[in-house]
């Protein structure tokens, strides 16, 4: 027994070699497949799917739920997420243009307020969920309800025009659009794009990525390592909120209204945008590609099965079906990975 | 071994009430340089307690505590950190999702690059991991980029333990480092901990099993209800039975 030198270290599991393994294990391998699977089927079924317009329309709706999704990827990355973004979604426009129409001040200005007025929320949030120990389903939940409300009192539930925002260069910046060839691109395509890649780089290459995945994995080892968690989670939520906000102005120019009412709902549809693209609920893992494949997977599918055919009303059972698969999927990768397969 | 002139730490006339219960009474105990205690007691006697207020994670009623003769204030766990006291905790130790050169240099990344735009040296970072794995003997060809997910049990603590070493900790703290570890792994373990005093770092061992305690402490520390009741305990004087005797309280009946 005091002989132990000669012990060997403790024997590991085998780990995975070869290239298809590498790949299946990658989180973002199961929404890429049921990407180029749902590209393909829809093609084949009516070609259209793949005309230019179908895309360039398709990508335009999708990137004002794909801000969102971006920022809940880092928020849910560090083990918490907000329910309360379709609120802000509404609400955030809804100061801008109020500010704007009631001649108090240009766009520009009431552009920021309506944003620190976002991230201020996030802010609350953040504080609450961090300071108090109150899990955030229950805080922003509240949240949800308070910036709901707050947007329909405000407007005593009516929208608020927006068409003065025709030649205001903050308005091209947001939604402009140009042509690539034949392809109709909107400036929010290239913030989305932008913001991804920032994103991207921001989780996987910096030392705040690092400390994301961390706070998310295990808190407590964070802790102990020095990693201001408190302090990760109120800039992530500040952000989700910031994203929320701007992807709600993004909305209103492009629709020339913001309704009190806008965003219902999109804050489940952002998170089963996250989820299938391979982030984790519980925090720890998350992955900035897997929710661009998730938010392209969401948003082709409302476009495909209205193009085959299938009746618009459906969607959601589709929606469903593939959040329940991906998990199961997700779950059976899990587990081979814990079992060192 | 031990450098006789300063003791590594102090700790002297320590109290700590958590509310009206008095968790520590009047705790003196001292670790010399170079040296391997365990510390001992049953299940509520204040070893946890202890070993919080020494790592910066909960702040103590009275006392104070010197490190090298000097006074040392703990208000975080970072103060304990900087001053070269790392606590290796059983379940806090390492973020199960991120690899082994991410682990290590958690808190602590190594970074290149412009101010706003830097990253992380990720290849400097695997680099220095992949050396300090080979030093503490995982001599399997483990890459560092592995998540620590799919290690074992005892390479876990071979990588929080090297991760001390690395960052030159003075005084490593060992929260249970054998529990659910196999018999090959706890051995593992135990020579991770040898290594580490052989190459100067003071260690407080914690555990419950005093067969592992004996194999590889110079001295132990045993509390009961609180107290430091036995602090000269040597592996080589006492038995197994003394010890646990001196831990129960049975020796004051018989």
């Amino acid at each position: 027994m005091t002989d132990s030198n000669t012990t060997e270290a403790p024997a590991a599991p085998p780990r995975p070699t070869g290239v298809v393994r590498l790949l299946i294990a990658m989180p973002e391998f199961g929404p890429l497949v049921l990407l180029v699977v749902m590209l393909v089927v829809f093609t084949s079924i009516n070609p259209a799917f793949l005309s230019l317009t179908n895309i360039s329309n398709a990508l335009t709706f999708t990137v004002e739920l794909g801000l969102i999704a971006l920022a809940m990827t880092l928020l849910m990355t560090s083990g918490e997420f907000d329910l309360s973004v379709g609120s802000v979604f509404g609400f955030t426009p809804v100061v801008m243009w109020t500010l704007f129409n009631t001649g108090s001040m240009s766009l520009f200005p009431a552009f920021v307020i309506a944003l620190v007025v976002a991230i201020a929320i996030g802010a609350f949030s953040g504080l609450f969920v961090t300071r108090l120990g109150i899990p955030s389903f229950l805080v922003t939940l509240g949240m949800l309800l308070m910036v709901r409300g707050s947007a329909l009192w405000l407007t005593s539930g009516f929208p608020q025009r927006t068409w003065d925002a025709g030649e205001q260069w903050l308005a091209e910046v947001l939604v402009g659009d140009f042509y690539i060839g034949g392809l109709r691109v909107y400036m929010s395509l290239i913030w989305f794009i932008l913001i991804a890649l920032a994103f991207h780089y921001l989780l996987t290459r910096s030392r705040f990525g690092n400390w994301i995945q961390a706070t998310g994995g295990n808190p407590g080892a964070a802790r102990n390592r020095g990693v201001p968690i408190r302090k990760v989670k109120l800039i992530l939520f500040m952000l989700t909120s910031a994203m929320a906000g701007l992807a709600g102005i993004i909305s209103s120019i492009r629709v020339s209204a913001a309704n009190p009412n806008s965003g219902m709902g999109y804050e489940l549809e952002v998170i089963a945008m996250v989820v299938i693209g391979g982030t984790v609920l519980t925090g720890g893992r998350g992955t900035i590609i897997g929710t661009v494949l998730g938010v392209l997977i969401l948003r082709l599918m409302r476009n495909g099965i209205v193009l085959i055919g299938v009746p618009g009303l459906a969607y959601n059972i589709f929606i469903g079906a593939i959040i329940l698969g991906m998990m199961a999927l997700h779950a059976a990768l899990e587990k081979r990975h814990n079992e060192g397969v | 071994m031990a450098d006789t002139a300063t003791p590594l730490v102090e700790m002297r006339n320590i109290e700590k009430f958590y509310g009206r219960i008095h968790a520590l009474r009047n705790v003196n105990l001292t670790i010399r340089h170079g040296e391997i205690v365990g510390l001992l007691g049953d299940n509520g006697a204040g070893k946890s307690t202890l070993i919080k207020v020494l790592s910066g994670a909960v702040p103590y009623t009275s006392g104070e505590i010197l490190m090298n003769g000097k006074p040392l204030t703990l208000r975080s766990t970072n103060d304990a950190i900087d001053a070269g006291i790392e606590t290796i905790y059983q379940d806090s130790a390492l973020v199960p999702q991120l690899s082994i050169a991410r682990n290590l240099f958690l808190g602590r990344e190594l970074r290149k690059g412009p101010g706003f735009l830097d990253r992380m040296d990720q290849e400097r970072m695997n680099s220095v991991a992949r050396d300090l794995l080979k030093r503490v003997g995982i001599s399997k060809n483990i890459p560092p980029t592995t998540p620590i997910g799919s290690l074992s049990g005892g390479e876990r603590q071979a990588v929080a333990i090297a991760r001390a070493m690395y960052f030159d900790s003075e005084l490593i703290i060992l929260d249970e480092p054998t529990n659910n570890l196999g018999v090959a792994e706890t051995q593992g373990v135990l020579r991770f901990v040898r290594d580490a005093r052989n190459s100067g770092h003071s260690c407080i061992f914690i555990a419950h099993n005093i067969h592992h305690v004996f194999q590889v402490v110079d001295r132990m520390v045993v509390m009961r209800r609180g107290e430091v009741v036995a602090d000269d305990l040597s592996p080589k004087t006492s038995s197994i039975q003394d010890v646990e005797d001196i831990i129960t309280g049975e020796h004051i009946a018989a």
